[in-house]
C-alpha cells in the first residue's frame, strides 16, 4: 500500500518465535505479575518522568498494584570520571550531576576537599557561597513547583516560575559565569567577586519574590482541584523516610525538622536565623508547602547574607592551583542540596587523582521509597507522588 | 540515646576487626569500625532501632581487598557513622541489609555494578544503573598496580585494632 | 418528488458549508487557542508567521497534511483508519439543526435536539476504537476513560436541556430560540440559570477539554486515546474536537443565550459572538486549572450535576404544570 499516503505494511512488523516482547527489566518484572494484568511501562520517554526515568507498573485497571523504576538511563559514571581526573578538572562534573541544583554538589565536593587538606577560606568567600547557594536553592525550587503543577495538568504556573528563574539566573551569571550547571566554586574560595550590580539586583529580588509568592498562594496553592489532588495523597511518616534514607523536603514533610545546615553547620550557617520549616501534613501537599516555604526561609539567609557581607579577597592567597594534589585520607561532606542531603565521600591516597569519590544523590533515595508509595494508589496519584519527590534524573542516574 | 563511644562498646562487644575514632571536622564522620561480614546485619539493626538511616553504601578497592563502607545518619542527633567490611575480590560475597533497611536494596545493587559484589538476599540484584549485557570487568574495581594500602586510604582514623589477623593483614601490628 | 429532491440539494449545500464552518473554526480556535494560552502565561504566543502569527494555523495544518500517517506494529488497521473518520463524520450531522441566524438554518428538524445528541453519542465511539486498535496499552487506558467520562457527562447535559424542552415546549431549536427575546433577561438562562451552570460543567466533560481532559491527559497517559496517530489521522480528531466545542458552543448559545437574537440587530453575528465567548471561556479555563482525578471527575457528575439536573428538571415540570 504505499503510495501518496506512505502507509507502513503492518505485516511487516513481526516478532521471531520464541521471544517475548519487552526487555531484561520487562522480562524480570513480569516474572512476578499476575497474569491478566497490564504491565505498564511509564518512560523512559513520558511527559512526566522529568527525563528519562523508566517505571514498570503492574495495573489493576487504573490502580498500581506494583511498580518498579527502572534506572540508568542517563547515567554517565561521575565516580569514575572523579578517579581518572583530577580534583580540579572534576570541579565542572559537579555543575552536571543535578543540573537544578548544581552549587550544592560542586560546594560538596569542594568542601571536602578542603576539608581533608585543612583549608580554611576566607569569610567573603564563605558568604558569596551561601548566598549563591541560596539563590540556586530557590531557583530549583521554583522550577520544580511549575513542573510540579504541570504534573498535575496546570500548563500554566511554569511559565510564571520561569520569569523569576531567568532573573535568578541573571543574578547567579554575575558571579558564577553561566545559567545552568554552574561550578564556580574553587579549593580556596569561589572564582569571581560580586560586584555593585549583583548585590543591588540581589536585593531588588527579595522584596519582588516575596510578592511573587503571595500571587502563587491566591492562583494555585489555593486552588481547590489542586487542594483536592494532593491532600492525603502519598503519606510518607518517618518510619518509611528512615528504612529508604530519604532526605530533605519529604523527610520535613514528615515532621523531622532536619536539616544539614543546622544539624551539621558547615560554612557561616551557624550565622543566619531561618527556620526549618517541616510538616504539617505528610502528603504531597505537606511537601508543597514545605518547598514554599523553604523559598522564603532562603530568602532569608540571602537577605542577611546581602546585609552583612563582609569585605576581603574571594580567594584565598596560594589557592591550590591546577596540579593541586589531595592529601592522603577521607572526608564525608554533606551540604543541605534542594533535594535532600547531598554528600560526597572522597579518599585520596597522596596522588594526583582521588582514589575513590562517591557521590551520595538524595534523588537516588528518595527515589527508592516510590514504589512502596505508590503501590496501590491511581495512576493519577502516582504521578503526583513522583513529582512531589522533586526528582532530578541526572542525580539519580549519575 | 547512645553516643559514638557506646556505638564503639557495643560493636567490640559484636566482634569488631578494628574501631576508629575521627575527627568529625575533617572526616565527617564520628566513628567507624570494620566489622566481620557476619556481624552486619546484627549491628545494623540496632542503630535501626536507635533511629538511624543508612545514607549511603560507598565501596572501594584496596590492596588488601573490597572495602564496602555503609554511612549512617541518626534521624534524632547529629553524629554520621561508619560500617566498613572488608571483602575478598575473589569472592565478593556479604549478607544484604535489605531486611533492615529497604533503601539499601538500590546501593547494594549499585555497588553491585561498579565493583561485582554479591549481596545475598537481595530481593532484586539485577543491573541498576549500568546495562544487562555490559561486557568486561566491574568499571570502578582498579588494576593490581594502583591498589593502595587501607591504611594509606585513611579509613583507620585513629584505630583501635582488636583482630591480629586483621591488623598484620593491614600492614598496621598489634 | 421536487420537495425531497429539494431537501436533498438543501442537505448538500448544508454539509458543504458545514466543511467549510468547521475547517474555518478549527483554524480560527488554533489560533485563538494559543494566543490566549500565549496572554495567559505571559508570553506573546504565535507571531512569527504572517501577521501577528495570524498564518501560524495554516501553518500546522500544511504540516499535518503533509506528516506521514504512521502505523505502529500489530494495530487493527481497519479499525484503526475507521476511528479517526467516524469521530469526524457525525459531526458534520450535528450542525444541521442549529439556527444560525434568523432565516438561515441548515434543516428544519422538530426534533433537532434529539438528532445532536443521538449523533454525537458516536463521537465517543471513535474514541474506544482508535483505544482499542492502537495496540497501546495508554490509547487503551484513554479510551476507557473516553467512555466512561462521555456516556456520564451526557446525562446532565441531557437534563439540563430537557428542562428547557419542558419550559418552552418545543424540541426544534429555531422554535427555542424563537421564544426568547433580544435582550439578556428574556433569554432562557435568565430563567433557567441552574440548567445553564450544569449545562456549561458537563459540556467540558462531553467535550473532554481541561480540566476533565482524561482521556487524553498528557502528564499521565502522553496522548490518551490518540497517542498513536499521526498526520491526518490526528487531523481529523483535532478537527472534530474543535467542531464538537463548536457545536456544544451553538447549542449553549441558542438553548440558554437567545441564539442569534440580541441587542440592536438579531441576526447571525450574534450567533457566532455568543459560540466564541463560550469557546472562549473552555479554553480559559483549560490554561487556568489543574486536572481533576478520574474519580472526582466522575464524584462531581454522579454526586452534584445529576441530583441537581433531576431537581431542577422536576423544579421545571412543578412550574410548567401550575403556571403555564
Amino acid at each position: 500500500m504505499t503510495g501518496c499516503f506512505n502507509f507502513i505494511n503492518p505485516l511487516a512488523v513481526t516478532e521471531e518465535p520464541g521471544t517475548t516482547a519487552g526487555d531484561f527489566y520487562t522480562r524480570n518484572f513480569e516474572k512476578k505479575a499476575v497474569p491478566g494484568r497490564i504491565i505498564l511501562n511509564l518512560g523512559p520517554q513520558h511527559p512526566s518522568t522529568h527525563g528519562v526515568l523508566r517505571i514498570l507498573c503492574e495495573m489493576d485497571g487504573e490502580y498500581i498494584v506494583r511498580c518498579e523504576p527502572v534506572l540508568g538511563y542517563l547515567h554517565r559514571m561521575h565516580e569514575k570520571m572523579g578517579e581518572v581526573k583530577t580534583p580540579w578538572q572534576f570541579i565542572p562534573n559537579m555543575g552536571r550531576v543535578d543540573y537544578l541544583h548544581p552549587l550544592a554538589w560542586t560546594w560538596a565536593f569542594v568542601g571536602a576537599c578542603e576539608r581533608l587538606a585543612g583549608i580554611e577560606i576566607p569569610e567573603r568567600a564563605e558568604y558569596l557561597r551561601v548566598i549563591s547557594c541560596e539563590l540556586n536553592r530557590i531557583s530549583s525550587h521554583l522550577l520544580w513547583w511549575g513542573a510540579f503543577v504541570m504534573d498535575l495538568g496546570g500548563v500554566t504556573p511554569i511559565l510564571y516560575a520561569f520569569e523569576e528563574r531567568e532573573k535568578i539566573n541573571d543574578i547567579l551569571q554575575i558571579i558564577t559565569g553561566s545559567r545552568l550547571t554552574m561550578s564556580s566554586f574553587r579549593f580556596g574560595g569561589v572564582c569571581t567577586d560580586a560586584d555593585e550590580r549583583f548585590k543591588s539586583l540581589a536585593k531588588e529580588f527579595i522584596p519582588y519574590l516575596r510578592e511573587r509568592l503571595k500571587m502563587y498562594k491566591g492562583l494555585v496553592t489555593d486552588n481547590i482541584i489542586l487542594r483536592r489532588r494532593l491532600e492525603g495523597i502519598g503519606p510518607m511518616d518517618a518510619d518509611i523516610c528512615r528504612r529508604y534514607g530519604a532526605t530533605g523536603p519529604i523527610l520535613r514533610a514528615a515532621g523531622l525538622a532536619r536539616d544539614t545546615r543546622k544539624d551539621f553547620p558547615y560554612s557561616v550557617y551557624h550565622k543566619f536565623d531561618f527556620p526549618v520549616p517541616a510538616g504539617p501534613a505528610n502528603d504531597c501537599f505537606g511537601r508543597y508547602l514545605v518547598r514554599l516555604s523553604e523559598i522564603e526561609a532562603s530568602l532569608m539567609i540571602v537577605e542577611q547574607a546581602l546585609a552583612s557581607l563582609p569585605e576581603g579577597s574571594h580567594i584565598m592567597e596560594k589557592a591550590p592551583k591546577a596540579n593541586w594534589k589531595l592529601p592522603a585520607g577521607e572526608s564525608y561532606m554533606a551540604v543541605e542540596g534542594a533535594r535532600g542531603q547531598v554528600a560526597v565521600h572522597v579518599v585520596s591516597d597522596g596522588g594526583p587523582k582521588p582514589y575513590r569519590v562517591k557521590l551520595r544523590a538524595p534523588g537516588f533515595s528518595n527515589l527508592s521509597l516510590f514504589a512502596e508509595a505508590a503501590a496501590g494508589t491511581l495512576l493519577a496519584d502516582a504521578i503526583a507522588i513522583l513529582g512531589s519527590l522533586d526528582l532530578v534524573i541526572p542525580e539519580v542516574d549519575r | 540515646m547512645n553516643g559514638p563511644e557506646q556505638w564503639l562498646n557495643d560493636w567490640r562487644k559484636a566482634g569488631a576487626l578494628s574501631l576508629s575514632r575521627h575527627d568529625p571536622a575533617k572526616e565527617g564522620i564520628t566513628v567507624s569500625a570494620f566489622l566481620p561480614a557476619a556481624a552486619l546485619i546484627s549491628s545494623a539493626e540496632k542503630l535501626g532501632q536507635a533511629g538511624y538511616t543508612l545514607l549511603d553504601i560507598s565501596a572501594l578497592e584496596a590492596l588488601e581487598g573490597l572495602v564496602v563502607t555503609y554511612h549512617f545518619d541518626s534521624f534524632k542527633e547529629p553524629g554520621r557513622l561508619a560500617l566498613r567490611v572488608l571483602v575478598s575480590p575473589r569472592k565478593p560475597a556479604l549478607p544484604s541489609l535489605y531486611s533492615v533497611f529497604q533503601g539499601a536494596e538500590w546501593h547494594e545493587r549499585e555497588a553491585a555494578d561498579f565493583f561485582g559484589l554479591v549481596f545475598e538476599n537481595n530481593p532484586n540484584l539485577i543491573p541498576l544503573l549500568l546495562p544487562d549485557d555490559l561486557p568486561g570487568p566491574p568499571p570502578l574495581r582498579k588494576k593490581n598496580g594502583a591498589l593502595s594500602p587501607i591504611s594509606k586510604l585513611g579509613l583507620l582514623g585513629q584505630a583501635e585494632i582488636i583482630d591480629p589477623g586483621f591488623g598484620a593483614a593491614c600492614g598496621l601490628g598489634e | 418528488m421536487d420537495l425531497s429532491l429539494a431537501i436533498f440539494v438543501q442537505i448538500i449545500v448544508a454539509v458543504l458549508l458545514i466543511i467549510g464552518l468547521m475547517v474555518g473554526n478549527a483554524v480560527v480556535m488554533v489560533y485563538m487557542e494559543r494566543k490566549v494560552a500565549g496572554f495567559i502565561q505571559r508570553r506573546p504566543g504565535p507571531y512569527e508567521v504572517g501577521p501577528w502569527g495570524t498564518l501560524q494555523a495554516v501553518c500546522d495544518s500544511m504540516k499535518l497534511l503533509a506528516k506521514q500517517v504512521f502505523l505502529p506494529g500489530n494495530v487493527d488497521f481497519i479499525l484503526y483508519y475507521l476511528a479517526p473518520i467516524l469521530a469526524f463524520l457525525p459531526v458534520l450531522l450535528l450542525f444541521l439543526p442549529v439556527p444560525f441566524g434568523p432565516i438561515l438554518t441548515p434543516l428544519h428538524i422538530n426534533e433537532g435536539i434529539v438528532l445532536i445528541l443521538a449523533f454525537a453519542g458516536l463521537g465517543v465511539l471513535s474514541n474506544l476504537l482508535a483505544g482499542w486498535s492502537s495496540n497501546n496499552k495508554y490509547s487503551l487506558l484513554g479510551a476507557g476513560r473516553a467512555v466512561a467520562q462521555t456516556v456520564a457527562y451526557e446525562i446532565p447535559m441531557i437534563l439540563a436541556l430537557l428542562a428547557v424542552v419542558l419550559q418552552s415546549g418545543s424540541m426544534d431549536l429555531a422554535k427555542i430560540v424563537g421564544q426568547q427575546g433580544q435582550y439578556p433577561w428574556q433569554w432562557n438562562i435568565a430563567l433557567q440559570p441552574l440548567a445553564f451552570f450544569i449545562y456549561l460543567v458537563s459540556l467540558v466533560g462531553e467535550t473532554n477539554r481541561a480540566p476533565f481532559d482524561l482521556p487524553e491527559a498528557e502528564s499521565e497517559l502522553t496522548a490518551g486515546f490518540h497517542t498513536e496517530y499521526s498526520g491526518m489521522g490526528f487531523a481529523l480528531f483535532f478537527l472534530s474536537e474543535y467542531a464538537n466545542m463548536l457545536l456544544v458552543s451553538f447549542v449553549c448559545a441558542s438553548f440558554f443565550l437567545g441564539g442569534y437574537k440580541g441587542p440592536f440587530l438579531d441576526g447571525i453575528w450574534w450567533t457566532f459572538i455568543k459560540a466564541y465567548l463560550i469557546m472562549f471561556f473552555i479554553v480559559w479555563i483549560r490554561w487556568t486549572f489543574p486536572r481533576v482525578r478520574f474519580d472526582q471527575l466522575l464524584n462531581i457528575n454522579w454526586k452534584w450535576l445529576l441530583p441537581l439536573g433531576l431537581l431542577n428538571l422536576w423544579l421545571t415540570a412543578v412550574l410548567v404544570k401550575f403556571l403555564v
